[in-house]
């Protein structure tokens, strides 16, 4: 029997048992094996390091020694020189067969730490074990002198210092939210726009910049008057973005030359002598100056996500790489015919490994919120171009196809679905679901578009150049529309609104008066009473979370300038103001909204049990939530299954849910950000449910302490939607995706089974067409069976690349823990069709 | 409540409460404080039914369409 036969047979006998990470492997490249092979995982299984990742000490050391020498300059200017010593100096390696180069850390296993941002998180990376390299005792002699020095000055400690005590102590209780008031920590998304549409490179900018600097210095020796004193400020920013630029391109161009002398002097291989002194042209070429191809633009997009950071740790990646490689892909691969397409798929391929191995050092509580991962890679592709024609290209193709090939669980993709998508398109993002991805999820893009210009105003050709700044949150990469810097702690563990509505404002759980005092639940005589308790506590916490993220906002140019991310932003190159000042910036803000069902699924269980059934008092409901619902099975039973539930179509509960979300949509347009726009709220969890379990306390939804809560945005509660996925959909498009918030989360199980060949496809179609009539923002899938979940839990080696969707992300089953597998495996698993 | 892995008594809220993965299942997971086993409890009863191993699944299949979930599947 020949040997591609054999294939076949294998390839099919796999497909019938789902083990689709068995044909990637069969399927891909000797090159992209190897690499994909070699990858080091970063991503915390469950809520610690895997063996082996090791924090780098080079970064910290080269960083605080330039920072410390460097004291009397502005801190702009500190960063940029801390940052450029680093990038002269780290060491740099090149993995063996890659195409693509660029790490933060000095070997491939290492993760940075961020030394600037946070001394809790500094503390606590002392104390994290295993992850110290050996000999450990001399890298925490190490860590204990940065941690001494740092102490007191990083950005959270500056801005802990002015915020109000009680905000502060509240915040750090850990119960109502989460993240840090800084861009030391956040997710910022680029100008694309300004850099990635082939007409400028890093020198192009230098250029503007020194203009803008030698006009700005003959206005500084000018008329003396008000006006010209900002100026001096401008200049330095201006400078610290050219610093930075400038070491930018010397970085490259060190990876120029590692990649000449191995070629030169060691490789023996032709092909790969070949291969590495295109490696070194393409450093020299980008980021200095624009992508001239495919390889030059994956390059030059990789340089600008590893540089920035550099910077600060972050925690999201937007980018909508169809969009903005394509011309590139269909220059080298369709018009000059430079590489097939199977070198393409290489390229491209190793370009999603090389980000699946960006990871830095990240504190207890992300860990857990975001396991198997390290931050939310979330992709953009599909939607449409500024005119509204569709934007699909072959890179749209070639990506998802790539990503069948590497099944890395970091970038996902969420694709932008609008009706003009044609139908081979469609095709792929199916194969990718059905082959249990989890992704792309869709996005409906006409609601979004809207969306974007209702909440934030953006006009409608930048809101159709919309990308993800994180998980979910759309935000054009232009030069107004682009948020330079969203830090997570405007995410609002929600169920909590209802929790302190039962409770009077106190935390039984932190042990604190948290929330207003909005009356003792246990003489509420009505519903209307419990409501307006809710809402007034839904203020409070939003209004909490906001202040402290706004005066982070306001107070990092002067806390945590962003040189790097200044100079690669128009506004910035353009005004001479740091990108992290709200001047100029529309605003793009949001509330994270964890946790956010469990409201409904309260309020109405409330409601209906205590209320209008009066089956129980309200004192007989305080009693058993007190105790954890511990001696009362019966009745939590009660509350569980005889309670109307979210995501049956049932209007008891859904208009309960849109009364929730119109409150807080009204709310959304009194709390301002910075530049003046609004904050609309976004349900979604990411693992913020597992995370939260010990936190929030029992629930007259039925939920115990310690429970996992639902997964998030507005899925149901897993097992509770038991009127199929019509009902589902039903419920969630009573919502109005456009004016009752910013975007929402819904999670999806189907059955691999189901989804077979054409009519699998076909019933899927159907379901995406149902989605897109009801005008859901959002839908995302597992399709993984519960057998191969369980069968992954008994022997993890065997199925260590299964793929799951947790919420805004996917991650591999093996890495999450035990109760999020649990979590995950009760989803209901929808039956299409009849 | 006696843990049917070591025979230990105590009180059922001596039992270290983990979680119950499906909020309409009286079983949830608790972790026995003698030998730390994790237990699969019945709540309604009291009583512990079994010891938990990985992919052991107390509540049964997922809902929809693999089967409701039932504690049918329960191993005495």
């Amino acid at each position: 029997m020949s040997e591609p036969v054999l294939k076949n047979k294998n390839i099919e006998n796999f497909e019938k048992k789902q083990e689709w990470w068995w044909i990637a492997e069969q399927k891909r490249s000797k090159k992209l094996d190897y690499l994909r092979k070699a990858v080091w995982k970063k991503g915390a299984l469950g809520g610690n390091y895997a063996p082996g990742i090791k924090v780098d000490m080079e970064y910290p050391k080269l960083f605080t020694d330039m920072w410390r020498f460097w004291k009397f300059d502005k801190p702009i200017i500190r960063r940029a020189k801390a940052v450029a010593h680093v990038l002269d100096n780290i060491s740099i390696f090149i993995t063996d067969h890659s195409q693509l180069v660029g790490y933060m850390g000095s070997l491939p296993h290492t993760i940075l730490w961020r030394v600037d941002g946070a001394s809790i998180v500094n503390e606590e990376l002392y104390n994290e074990p295993g992850v110290h390299a050996e000999p450990e005792n001399e890298s925490l002699r190490k860590v204990a002198e940065i941690n001494e020095y740092w102490a007191g000055q990083t950005a959270v400690d500056k801005v802990a210092r002015i915020l109000d005590p009680e905000d502060a102590v509240k915040f750090m209780s850990g119960a109502i939210g989460w993240g840090a008031p800084t861009s030391a920590y956040g997710y910022s998304t680029k100008d694309y726009e300004y850099l990635m549409t082939g007409k400028r490179g890093f020198l192009d900018i230098i250029d503007e910049i020194d203009k803008n600097i030698e006009k700005a210095e003959q206005e500084t020796i000018g008329t003396p008057g008000p006006d010209i004193l900002p100026i001096y400020d401008k200049i330095q920013n201006w400078e610290a973005m050219k610093m930075i630029l400038e070491a930018s391109i010397r970085y490259a161009n060190r990876y120029a030359r590692l990649a000449r002398i191995i070629a030169e002097n060691f490789e023996t291989d032709p092909k790969r002598r070949e291969e590495l002194l295109r490696m070194a042209k393409t450093c020299e070429q980008v980021p200095a100056r624009p992508p001239r191809n495919l390889q030059e633009s994956l390059q030059y997009d990789h340089f600008i996500q590893i540089l920035a950071r550099f910077e600060a740790h972050e925690g999201a990646w937007p980018a909508r790489p169809d969009y903005y490689h394509g011309p590139y892909y269909d220059k080298d691969v369709n018009i000059e015919k430079n590489i097939t397409e199977d070198e393409a798929l290489d390229l491209i391929g190793e370009f999603l490994i090389r980000t699946y191995e960006v990871g830095g050092f990240a504190p207890r509580w992300a860990r857990e919120g975001l396991q198997g991962i390290t931050g939310t890679w979330v992709w953009t592709l599909g939607g449409v171009k500024p005119d509204g024609s569709d934007a699909c290209n072959d890179m749209t193709i070639a990506l998802m196809k790539a990503a069948r090939l590497v099944r890395v669980s970091n970038p996902t993709f969420a694709f932008r679905w609008h009706p003009k998508v044609e139908d081979k398109v469609m095709r792929e993002i199916f194969e990718c679901n059905r082959q249990g991805l989890g992704y792309p999820n869709l996005r409906n893009d006409p609601i979004l578009i809207a969306n974007a210009m209702h909440w934030h105003g953006h006009p409608i050709e930048e809101a159709r150049l919309w990308v993800h700044q994180a998980c979910m949150s759309p935000c054009p990469p232009t030069k107004h529309g682009l948020q330079p810097m969203r830090m997570a702690s405007a995410t609002a563990n929600c169920a909590k609104i209802v929790e302190y509505a039962i409770h009077n404002g106190y935390d039984h759980v932190v042990n604190m008066q948290m929330g207003p005092k909005t009356g003792d639940a246990r003489n509420f005589t009505d519903f209307e009473q419990l409501f307006q308790a809710w809402v007034k506590q839904m203020e409070w916490l939003f209004n909490t979370l906001v202040r402290t993220v706004n005066l982070g906002r306001y107070k990092d140019p002067e806390f945590y300038g962003r040189p790097f991310l200044s100079g690669i932003s128009e506004r910035s190159v353009e005004s001479g103001l740091d990108v992290v000042s709200p001047v100029g910036d529309r605003g793009n803000c949001w509330i994270t909204a964890f946790t956010w069902v469990e409201n409904a699924d309260s309020l109405a269980a409330v409601k209906k049990i205590v209320f209008d059934d009066k089956k129980y008092t309200m004192n007989e409901l305080i009693d058993a939530l007190l105790v954890n619902w511990d001696g009362y099975e019966e009745m939590r039973l009660d509350f569980v299954n005889n309670a109307p539930k979210w995501g049956n179509d049932d209007d008891y509960i859904d208009d309960i849910m849109l009364r929730c979300l119109r409150e807080c949509a009204r709310h959304s347009k009194v709390i301002k950000c910075p530049s003046g726009n609004n904050w609309p709220i976004l349900p979604e969890n990411v693992s913020g449910n597992i995370h939260y379990a010990n936190i929030v306390g029992a629930l007259p939804n039925g939920r115990r302490r310690g429970d996992a809560l639902y997964d998030g945005g507005i899925s149901p509660g897993p097992g509770l939607d038991k009127k199929g996925p019509t009902a589902v959909l039903k419920s969630c498009g009573k919502i109005d995706h456009i004016t009752d918030g910013r975007a929402f989360l819904l999670n999806q199980r189907l059955s691999p089974t189901q989804l077979a060949g054409e009519n699998g496809y076909q019933l899927w179609r159907a379901y995406v067409q149902t989605w897109a009539d009801l005008g859901l923002d959002h839908v995302q899938f597992n399709v993984v069976s519960d057998e191969t979940l369980r069968s992954a839990q008994r022997d993890p080696e065997k199925y260590s690349e299964v793929i799951v969707r947790v919420a805004g992300y996917s991650a591999h089953f093996v890495d999450i823990s035990r109760k999020t597998q649990d979590n995950i495996i009760q989803r209901t698993v929808q039956g299409l069709g009849k | 409540m006696q843990c049917c892995e070591c025979n230990y008594e105590a009180s059922t809220n001596d039992f270290r409460y983990l979680y119950n993965a499906r909020i309409d299942s009286s079983v949830s997971l608790r972790q026995c404080p003698n030998c730390h086993e994790w237990l699969a409890i019945n709540e309604l009863k009291g009583e512990s039914i079994q010891k938990i191993g990985a992919g052991d699944a107390p509540w049964g299949k997922s809902a929809g369409i693999e089967g409701l979930a039932s504690d049918v599947g329960i191993r005495a």
